[in-house]
């Protein structure tokens, strides 16, 4: 086998091989460290318009989205990402627009309180509205649908709708909705999946069967779904606003990984995909034919502490009883450098479970502990936990969160405080928490346009997600006041005060809000991208080349 | 031959029924409750109680591991818990596609490695073996998902040469969707294609050696009619063999394969069904892939015997 | 990951060296699948061939290469701690980014300025030590399943049930339903992996044993008494020993590819310690901003493979200089033309049609364990 030949090969390759590592000494001489700048200040934007540019009629879009939709039914439905696809097949009462605000959809026009605040009616549009098998939209149908969303046995509606007593048609165009006690955040449940109104035919037709094929009125209706693959919907002639849609169809394509998202909006196989990684929507930004929108979510992450659900056997910890180390955990984040360094500044960071462009936020509520390591080794000290305290935290196996959590690793590492960090899966991590098996866990929640939606489960004496076990009579008490004003301004100061009480025990100390990023191909417009992060794609179109 | 194949049939059966046990209790020692995946941020105790009892997963194990079994003999495999679609209908869509990539695969690694070992055989101890060698080493060191995104990179984003996503029905279709797998296939293929080479160049160099062949080219039988008649014949059925074994492989290779050019394959279904897991989903899809594994390899056992009866009567003294 | 993971089957069906007079026998999958059954067929003596193994390996320059990269990758796994020059988790927020050759920073440094260098030299620590477990694993399972089974026939028949199941699984599935079970860490992730390949060993060291247990001097061993556990231990095993070092050979590039492909999924290795496969799956995400970075672990994974799977054919033809394919063609020739003399001599040549045809033979080898 030792040829001469091989010989030689083999003598060409080890010069090869030395000439590559001489340049890389010889490069290493060269390049001087490049210091990281100040992140760029990042605005939100929700929209691309079509502006002067003519839509072109016809055309298929194909959307690359980052989770699969589960059943496409309104009233059972748990997944967020339901809602990309729903939005252009199924319109509801209650939209939010742009500043996050409700404005009406199938509703002609914001619900009529009555002064107790125990009745709510829902004018309708009058203009004539079908559903895409051609049954008509009326009254009766918007009840028809909430008695389901409220007595379905599959329902999981049920609580967003909150303790409503009676539901009934005034008239033909009139909803009349009677509470036991005041509900402010009922418009915003109408604004997302329970306000979703199902077609009274199909439902009769195919009962639980419904989300197989959904009808409901919308720019777009059901075509075919391809399990775990895609969804594809077509344009609707009965769309009451048939003028205003351009495309003939569109495909959402399910990519679970970011960077496969963005190679497929590069090579143009997509013309729109959602949950761009903020590592690399600068560079999309950049390239010519790409453009990106970015809104701030409602939602945060943060990581949530046990205090009172342990597991059989288990010891509490110092953490879990003394509120001074867990302030100290607070004080030793330095939420700015985090995104900065972690999302180059395209997260932002939080400090309470309201957004910061919520109508809903106050000072108290974008109000953060200061960054002072040195205090909070002094507090730890304090309170007589050992240093360097260690912590263990869950995180989910993504690479954003495992990213995350090494830099904060990093950065709790000056203030006397050790994570050692323990990726677990998605669904397992779900188990954990439910479960009450850990010390803390990093998860995130999707936020809620109402501030009720974020606050109230978490914090709430027996609340759904009160993973931590939290049981204060104080933070009970603010609570409740803050879901019983009916003013936009007053509630906004009430949970402030719930904050601020928070803020006192830190049961889930905050720390980032992530920013939805779309990137689309710019020979489309007409997409926008609201603060519940879903994708509207009802009106998008291409646009006509330039001659 | 009747006793030989009652035997082979016999223990492929027994194979599939410990398989199925597997599948049913390794699905259900998974950390996590399918309930609470599904409820996801929805989940209230009530509601998480009542999606156990929708999935039947209240019931005592033993039920639920009757109702998987009479569930393979009649075929219904019930309902995705995830999207409430008819699992035997989500792995009929699912199958051809995967299958298709396979097919593709295969061939493009059978022709690659086949001419890459030819090659390596005709140039004995020069370059284009050495080549061929390196090559196909290379072929089994790289790690797939890698070598997958580069091509998306470079051959899809910077080239456009080939889409980076989607799937056309190749039925349907033929060309758009032969040319929409193309790069998955090859992608698929590259190891595959290594341990063709591999083999096909020690299988060729051995034929070449032996003695009929000598006394073939003795007889005045040029090279190629030689390598022909008898080097590619005998290739051909270490090819089979490869093949008939790598499917399996092959099959679980799709997984990541699909996973990066997003295509609707059976392997992508299955990934996503164990992070969510969807109990029927896993278990039924499992289950086919390891019953199209025992399948072929007793075809493959089959046709050995039928080909060299020694096999046969070995196997009848055992 | 078509590749080498699943791969196992490969030598699954033909244990490699087995079926005797045969060589190119072994289809397989995995790495190293491909390599050439060994022509073990005058190996009846207690061995004794391998004096001057190690000369053998690295006579010829890819052998040589091999051996030199992985005994690099041996050296670099044990010292990462000396040589890397800053801490694997040593964060620099502020110097994110660093193109290779920086001052300082040879290779540049990751998404949150830790030293790529460092990373992965601790990175190859951790991926051999994937790898080394994985083999040590499949070793000390693997080998006295194989001994039983193919020394008993009762053992075989549950022995070769159960590998035929575990073979059936898709290999990926179920690392991912394993390490979902134990949780990610460099050990559960090494414990699916080894797991993974057990069903290749075992029929790699079954394959052996039965080649071994006719051969004379097994038959003298028990014509003298020997006990079947003394015959098994003191007299097969240190025969196998070379199958199942080749067969190490190829499960450790298996495994080091298939902690990448985990961690690509992120099932990987806990952070913030490195990994090949983690740095890798990591550069994706930022590939457009430092290429680079996605490039060093690809290329030492592959080398790191490279590395044994040369090694490995170095040492299977180290091991056995009969080998058709560690020789010169002529010399091939006149080996080949000895051993058919050798065969004939001894009459234990296999079938082969009037016509030469040697159809029979090849695909014979790939079946003849299922004897």
């Amino acid at each position: 086998m030792p040829g001469p030949t091989r010989r030689g090969r083999f003598g060409r390759c080890t010069a090869a091989a030395a000439s590559l590592s001489a340049f890389a000494v010889v490069l290493s001489a060269c390049v001087p460290l490049q210091e990281l700048g100040p992140a760029p200040q990042r605005e939100d934007v929700t929209e691309v318009e079509f502006g002067d540019r003519t839509p072109v009629e016809g055309g298929d879009l194909v959307m690359a989205l980052s989770s699969e939709p589960d059943r496409l039914d309104p009233t059972t439905s748990n997944s967020l990402y339901t809602r990309y696809v729903m939005q252009t097949m199924c319109e509801k009462l209650y939209d939010i627009d742009a500043s996050g605000g409700i404005v009406p959809m199938l509703a002609a026009d914001m619900p009529r309180v009555s002064d107790d605040g125990l009745t709510v009616d829902i004018p309708l549009r009058t203009d004539d509205v079908r559903f895409a098998d051609g049954t008509e939209f009326d009254a009766d149908a918007v009840v028809t649908t909430l008695h389901r969303n409220l007595t379905d046995e599959n329902s999981a509606r049920v609580s967003d709708l909150g303790p409503v007593e009676e539901i009934e048609s005034l008239d033909e165009d009139t909803v009349r909705v009677t509470f036991e006690t005041p509900f402010a955040p009922f418009t915003a449940a109408l604004a997302d999946r329970a306000g979703m109104i199902m077609s009274p035919a199909a439902l009769e037709e195919k009962g639980d069967d419904f989300g197989d094929a959904p009808v409901c009125v919308g720019a777009f209706r059901f075509a075919e779904r391809i399990p775990q693959t895609s969804i594809t919907v077509t344009a609707d002639p009965n769309y009451y606003a048939r003028d205003e849609v351009h495309l003939d169809s569109i495909e959402y394509r399910i990519m679970t990984d970011a960077n496969i998202r963005a190679a497929n909006i590069r090579s143009g196989d997509v013309q729109v995909a959602d949950m761009i990684s903020p590592q690399d929507i600068d560079a999309l930004q950049q390239e010519s034919g790409i453009g990106t929108l970015a809104v701030e979510s409602l939602g945060y992450q943060g990581l949530t502490i046990n205090l009172d659900r342990l597991p059989e056997g288990a010891e509490p910890t110092p953490l879990s009883e003394d509120p001074r180390i867990r302030r100290a955990l607070s004080m030793a984040v330095d939420r700015e450098a985090l995104v900065n360094t972690v999302f180059n500044g395209w997260y932002l960071p939080a400090c309470s479970g309201i957004a910061g462009s919520s109508p809903f936020a106050s000072d108290a509520s974008r109000g953060c502990p200061e960054y002072d390591p040195e205090g909070a080794e002094e507090l730890l000290r304090e309170a007589g936990a050992p240093v360097p305290y260690p912590i263990d935290v869950q995180v989910t196996n993504s690479q954003d969160s495992l990213r995350f959590a090494q830099a904060l690793q990093a950065q709790l590492s000056e203030a006397g405080f050790a994570l050692s960090i323990r990726p677990v899966e998605y669904t397992a991590l779900l188990d954990v928490q439910d479960r009450g098996d850990f010390e803390t866990v990093q998860l995130g929640w999707s936020g809620r346009v109402d501030p009720h939606g974020n606050l109230h489960n978490f914090h709430y004496t027996g609340g759904n997600n009160n993973y931590t076990g939290l049981d204060d009579a104080e933070v009970n008490r603010r609570l409740d006041r803050a879901a019983s004003l009916t003013e936009v301004a007053d509630r906004a100061a009430a949970y402030g005060e719930a904050i601020d009480r928070l803020h006192e025990i830190n049961p889930v100390i905050y720390l980032y809000r992530q920013r939805n990023l779309t990137a689309y191909s710019e020979d489309i417009a007409g997409v926008q991208v609201y603060a519940d992060g879903v994708v509207h794609l009802s009106r998008a179109g291409f646009v006509e080349e330039e001659s | 031959m009747l006793r030989f194949t009652a035997v082979k049939v016999g223990e492929s059966l027994i194979t599939f029924v410990l398989a199925a046990i597997v599948i049913f209790f390794g699905v259900r020692s998974l950390p996590g409750d399918p309930a609470l995946a599904m409820a996801g941020e929805e989940a209230t105790p009530e509601r998480i109680a009542q999606i156990r009892a929708d999935l039947g997963l209240d019931e005592p194990v033993v039920v639920q591991f009757w109702k998987f079994l009479t569930s393979i003999v009649t075929g219904d495999l019930g309902e995705s818990t995830r999207t409430g679609q008819q699992v035997t209908e989500m792995i009929a869509t699912t199958l051809p596609v995967t299958l298709w990539l396979a097919a593709y695969a295969i061939l493009v690694a059978v022709v690659a490695g086949v001419l890459l070992g030819m090659l390596a055989e005709r140039f004995r101890g020069r370059l284009p073996e050495a080549l061929a060698n390196f090559a196909a080493l290379v072929g089994l060191s790289v790690p797939n998902f890698w070598l997958g995104l580069l091509a998306i990179l470079l051959l899809a984003v910077t080239l456009g040469w080939f889409p980076a996503s989607g799937y056309v029905d190749v039925l349907s279709d033929p060309l758009r969707g032969l040319y929409y797998l193309t790069l998955p296939a090859v992608i698929l293929g590259t190891s595959l294609a290594a341990v063709i080479t591999r083999q096909t160049r020690a299988s060729m160099i051995e034929t070449m050696g032996t003695d009929y062949v000598r006394t073939a080219r003795a007889k005045g039988l040029s090279r190629p009619r030689i390598l022909f008649r008898y080097g590619l014949r005998n290739s051909l059925i270490v090819l089979v063999t490869i093949i008939g074994l790598q499917l399996g492989g092959l099959i679980s290779g799709a997984v990541v394969t699909e996973r990066i050019f997003a295509l609707p394959g059976l392997g992508k279904l299955t990934l996503d069904a164990v992070f969510a897991r969807d109990y029927p989903v896993i278990q039924a899809v499992v289950l086919v892939i390891t019953l199209a594994y025992i399948l072929i390899n007793l075809a493959v056992d089959l046709l050995y015997s039928v080909i060299n009866p020694t096999i046969r009567t070995g196997a009848a003294k055992a | 990951m078509t590749a080498p993971p699943p791969s196992t089957d490969s030598t699954a069906t033909t244990a490699p060296g087995e079926a005797g007079a045969n060589t190119g026998a072994g289809p397989g999958a995995g790495p190293g699948a491909g390599r050439p059954a060994a022509d073990r067929s005058g190996a009846d003596g207690p061995v004794k061939r391998r004096r001057g193994a190690l000369a053998v390996l690295v006579r010829t320059p890819l052998g040589l290469l091999g051996t030199v990269l992985a005994a690099l990758a041996v050296l670099t796994a044990l010292f990462a701690p000396w040589l890397a020059p800053h801490g694997f988790s040593q964060t620099d927020f502020a110097h994110p980014y660093q193109v290779p050759g920086t001052v300082g920073h040879p290779l540049g440094t990751d998404d949150l300025g830790r030293d790529s260098l460092s990373r992965l030299l601790f990175g190859v620590r951790a991926s051999m030590q994937v790898g080394l477990l994985a083999v040590g694993l499949a070793v000390v399972v693997g080998v006295p399943l194989g001994l039983l089974a193919g020394y008993w026939r009762a053992c075989d028949r549950v022995i070769s049930r159960l590998t035929d199941v575990a073979l059936a699984f898709p290999f990926l599935i179920l690392a991912v339903g394993f390490v979902a079970i134990a949780g990610a860490s460099l050990t559960s992730a090494a414990a699916a992996l080894g797991i993974a390949q057990i069903p290749t060993m075992v029929r790699v060291v079954r394959g052996e044993t039965l080649r071994l247990r006719d051969a004379d001097f097994i038959r003298a061993a028990r014509a003298m008494d020997a006990s079947a556990w003394r015959i098994l231990f003191a007299h097969i095993l240190p025969n196998a020993v070379s199958a199942i070092i080749v067969q190490a050979t190829v499960i450790l590039p298996t495994a080091v590819i298939g902690e990448s492909m985990l961690s690509f999924l992120g099932l990987g290795i806990q952070p913030p310690n490195p990994s090949l496969g983690i740095m890798l799956s990591d550069a994706q995400q930022y590939i457009y901003r430092a290429p680079a970075a996605a490039v060093f672990p690809g290329l030492a994974i592959l080398l790191i493979c490279l590395a044994f799977n040369l090694f490995g054919d170095a040492l299977r033809d180290a091991l056995d200089p009969g080998s058709a394919l560690a020789r010169t063609p002529r010399q091939e020739r006149r080996a080949l033309r000895q051993k058919r003399r050798q065969e004939r001599a001894r009459g234990t040549m296999m079938e082969r049609d009037q016509n030469g045809d040697a159809l029979a033979e090849t695909g014979a080898a790939a079946k003849e364990n299922d004897r």
